[in-house]
C-alpha cells in the first residue's frame, strides 16, 4: 500500500536516512519507532509528500507519489499532526466539512450529516461540531483531528504521534480508536510514535527507526532483536511495562 | 559555627545562598587554625551547591564526618561526580566576524531576491488561476479580508489624512506668508494630498496594520502545521491564504486612498477656514481650479500597485516563519519594515514616471 524504496534524507552533512526501504501492506497498522531525534518524523513527511527526499521514491496504493495529483492525494491518505492543525478560524464541524466540499458537489445537509457521522465515529460529542480548536482540551483536539484526517474515507492513514501529550486514559482511547478503524474500515494505517504501549497494543509491526536504518518486524520479534540499541528500547523498565500492559489488555 | 579544637563543627545552612559566606569563613579556618575534620551533624540545611564546596575542600584534605544520612546521600552523589568544565564557545576574532556577516548578509540578499522572484510567479500564477474559474473565488474569505483591511481601517485613515493635510497647511501658510501668497497653500494641500501623501499615508498605514496582520495569521497558522494540513489535504497555500487577501487589499487600497483624499481635502477645508479665513465656498471653487482630475488620478493609480506589494511581502514573509514564537515576531517585522520602505521606494519611481510622462 505505501512503499518507499533507497530514501536519503540529509540536514547539512549529517544523514538522518541512509537509502530506508519500507513496504506497508494493506490494511495492516505500522508503528515507526525510534528516539528522539532519529528522523521519524522527516520520513513521515517524505511518505505523505511534504518533503522531497534527496534520494529514492515512495509510492501509494501502486502510484509514484510524484504522479498523484492533490485532489487524488486528498482522497486517498488522511494525516493526522501532532498538534492536530485544525484550522483555527474554523469550527470542528466545518474543518471537518472542508475536505468534503471540495471534493464534491455535496449540498451542505448532506455535508453536515457526514460530519457529524465522522465526529461519532472518532468519539466525540456532536456538540463538539459548534467549537472551535481553541476551545478543545488536547484529547478533544486530536479526535477532532482523526475525524477530519477520515473525513474523505481515505484508504491510507497517517498519525504524527498520535498519544503524544495525552493523559493516559486519553491515550488508551486514541489506541482503541485506530484499532477500530483499521478493523472496521480496512484503513492501512502507518503511524510515528514512542509510545511503547501504542506499539504493543495496536501495531501489527514496527519499524525501528536506528542510525537511519529500519528494522521491520512484529513487536514480538522484535523483542527477540539482537540489536542492542532496541533491545535497550524495547525491554528497558517502561517497555517491559507497556508489554505488559498491552498484552494484558488483550492484543 | 563552633571551633572545637581539632574538629570544626559545623551548623546552619549551607547553601547556595550562604555559599559565598561559607566559602570564606571556611577557608579561613582551613588557614589559621589548621583543622582537618569539618563535623557535619548539626547542619541544618545542606544543598548541591553547599555540598560541591564540601567535595572540593575534602580533596584538599579535609575529613568530613558525621553527616545527617540524607546529607551523606547527597554527599555521596556530588562527590561523585566528575564536573568536566564548560567548553567555551570558539572565539572569533571581531574583524573575521565581520567579513562573516558581510558575506552571510550578500548571500542572503541574493537568496531573498530568488525567493522574491519565485514567490511573486507562485502567486501570480495562483490568482490567475482563481480569476479564470470564477466559482471557485473564495467570496467569504475575500469578503472578511475586505472588511479587516478597508472597513475597520476607516477611522484611522481619515484621522491620519485631515492630521497630515493640517500639518502641510501649517507649513504651507509659514512659508508661503512672508511672499503673501498664504492662500496658496489650498493649492499646496490639495495637491499634495491628491497626488502624494493621500495614497503615501494611507499605504504606509495599511502596511502597519495589514501587512502585519497578513504575516502573523500566516505565520501562526505555519506554526500550528496548519499549512502542511493544507497542503496533504490537496488545497494549495498560495489559493487559499494569499490569494484573498490579495485580491481584498486591491480593492481596499484604492477606496481607502479615495477616502483619504477626501478626508485631506477637508481638513485643508478647516486650515483655510481657520489660520485664512477662507469659508467653505471659497475653499472649494480654489480647490476646484487648483487641482485636475490627472492629480487624483495620479494618486489612484498608485494604490493596486502598492497593494499587491503590501499584501505579497505580508503574505511571504507569514509562509517563511519557521515553527516558533520568535520567528513570528521577527518576519512579521521584516514584513511591516519591507513593505513601508518598498511603498517609499516604488512612490519616488512613480514621481519621476510621471513627470517624465508630463502627467
Amino acid at each position: 500500500m505505501v512503499s518507499a524504496r533507497g530514501i536519503v534524507n540529509r540536514f547539512g552533512s549529517e544523514v538522518v536516512h541512509d537509502k530506508l526501504s519500507l513496504d506497508v501492506m494493506p490494511g495492516e497498522v505500522l508503528g515507526i519507532a525510534g528516539g528522539s531525534g532519529s528522523g521519524k518524523s522527516v520520513l513521515l513527511k517524505t511518505l505523505i509528500g511534504l518533503r522531497r527526499p534527496d534520494a529514492g521514491e515512495v509510492s501509494l496504493a501502486g502510484q509514484p507519489l510524484a504522479s498523484i495529483g492533490p485532489g487524488e492525494k486528498a482522497a486517498l491518505i488522511g494525516v493526522l499532526f501532532q498538534q492536530g492543525a485544525l484550522f483555527s478560524s474554523l469550527s470542528v464541524a466545518q474543518n471537518i466539512m472542508l475536505p468534503v466540499a471540495r471534493a464534491t458537489d455535496l449540498p451542505s445537509g448532506e455535508q453536515e450529516r457526514i460530519a457529524a457521522m465522522k465526529l461519532e465515529l472518532a468519539g466525540l460529542p456532536a456538540d463538539t461540531g459548534t467549537k472551535f480548536p481553541s476551545e478543545l482540551s488536547g484529547g478533544m483536539i486530536k479526535r477532532a483531528a482523526f475525524a477530519r484526517a477520515l473525513a474523505l474515507d481515505p484508504r491510507i492513514l497517517f498519525l504524527d504521534e498520535p498519544t503524544s501529550d495525552l493523559d493516559p486514559l486519553a491515550a488508551a482511547g486514541i489506541d482503541e480508536l485506530i484499532g477500530q478503524m483499521n478493523r472496521a474500515l480496512g484503513i492501512t494505517i502507518v503511524l510515528v510514535t514512542h509510545d511503547l504501549t501504542t506499539l504493543f497494543s495496536v501495531c501489527h509491526r514496527a519499524a525501528i527507526l536506528v542510525d537511519g536504518k529500519l528494522t521491520v518486524d512484529t513487536p514480538q520479534r522484535l523483542l527477540k532483536s539482537p540489536n542492542p540499541w532496541i533491545h535497550d528500547f524495547l525491554h528497558g523498565a517502561r517497555g517491559e511495562l507497556a508489554r505488559r500492559q498491552a498484552t494484558g489488555k488483550g492484543n | 559555627m563552633n571551633d572545637g579544637g581539632k574538629r570544626l563543627t559545623l551548623e546552619g545552612v549551607l547553601d547556595v545562598h550562604t555559599l559565598q559566606h561559607a566559602k570564606l569563613l571556611l577557608t579561613q579556618q582551613l588557614k589559621t587554625s589548621k583543622t582537618k575534620v569539618f563535623d557535619l551533624g548539626k547542619l541544618g540545611a545542606l544543598d548541591s551547591t553547599g555540598a560541591l564546596l564540601l567535595c572540593g575542600l575534602r580533596e584538599q584534605g579535609v575529613e568530613l564526618t558525621g553527616a545527617r544520612a540524607e546529607h551523606q546521600r547527597l554527599l555521596d552523589l556530588v562527590c561523585g561526580l566528575k564536573l568536566a568544565t564548560l567548553p567555551k564557545p570558539a572565539q572569533v576574532p571581531r574583524w573575521r566576524q565581520l567579513v562573516i556577516n558581510l558575506g552571510k548578509g550578500a548571500d542572503d540578499v541574493w537568496r531573498d531576491a530568488y525567493a522574491v522572484i519565485a514567490f511573486v510567479a507562485l502567486a501570480a500564477n495562483a490568482t490567475g488561476r482563481v480569476l479564470l474559474q470564477w466559482r471557485r473565488l473564495p467570496l467569504p474569505s475575500i469578503s472578511r479580508h475586505v472588511a479587516e483591511t478597508g472597513i475597520d481601517a476607516l477611522p484611522i485613515v481619515a484621522l491620519m489624512a485631515v492630521m497630515i493635510s493640517i500639518v502641510i497647511g501649517y507649513q504651507g501658510v509659514a512659508q508661503l506668508r512672508p511672499y503673501g501668497g498664504e492662500e496658496f497653500t489650498v493649492n499646496l494641500v490639495a495637491v499634495s494630498m491628491l497626488r502624494e501623501m493621500g495614497v503615501l499615508v494611507t499605504s504606509i498605514m495599511v502596511a502597519g496594520r495589514s501587512g502585519s496582520a497578513f504575516a502573523a495569521e500566516i505565520g501562526v497558522m505555519r506554526v500550528r502545521e496548519e499549512i502542511d494540513a493544507m497542503s496533504v489535504m490537496g488545497m494549495d497555500p498560495m489559493e487559499m491564504l494569499v490569494v484573498p487577501r490579495l485580491l481584498a487589499l486591491v480593492i481596499t487600497l484604492p477606496l481607502l486612498t479615495f477616502f483619504s483624499d477626501l478626508m485631506g481635502l477637508a481638513g485643508g477645508a478647516a486650515i483655510a477656514a481657520g489660520i485664512l479665513d477662507i469659508t467653505p465656498l471659497q475653499y472649494l471653487s480654489r480647490v476646484h481650479s487648483a487641482v485636475s482630475v490627472d492629480d487624483l488620478t495620479v494618486g489612484l493609480v498608485k494604490a493596486p500597485v502598492f497593494a499587491i506589494l503590501i499584501a505579497l511581502v505580508g503574505c511571504m514573509h507569514g509562509l517563511r516563519v519557521s515553527s516558533s514564537a520568535e520567528s513570528v515576531g521577527r518576519e512579521t517585522t521584516r514584513a511591516v519594515v519591507k513593505a513601508i520602505f518598498l511603498v517609499i521606494v516604488l512612490d519616488a519611481l512613480f514621481s519621476i514616471l510621471f513627470e517624465r510622462l508630463g502627467v
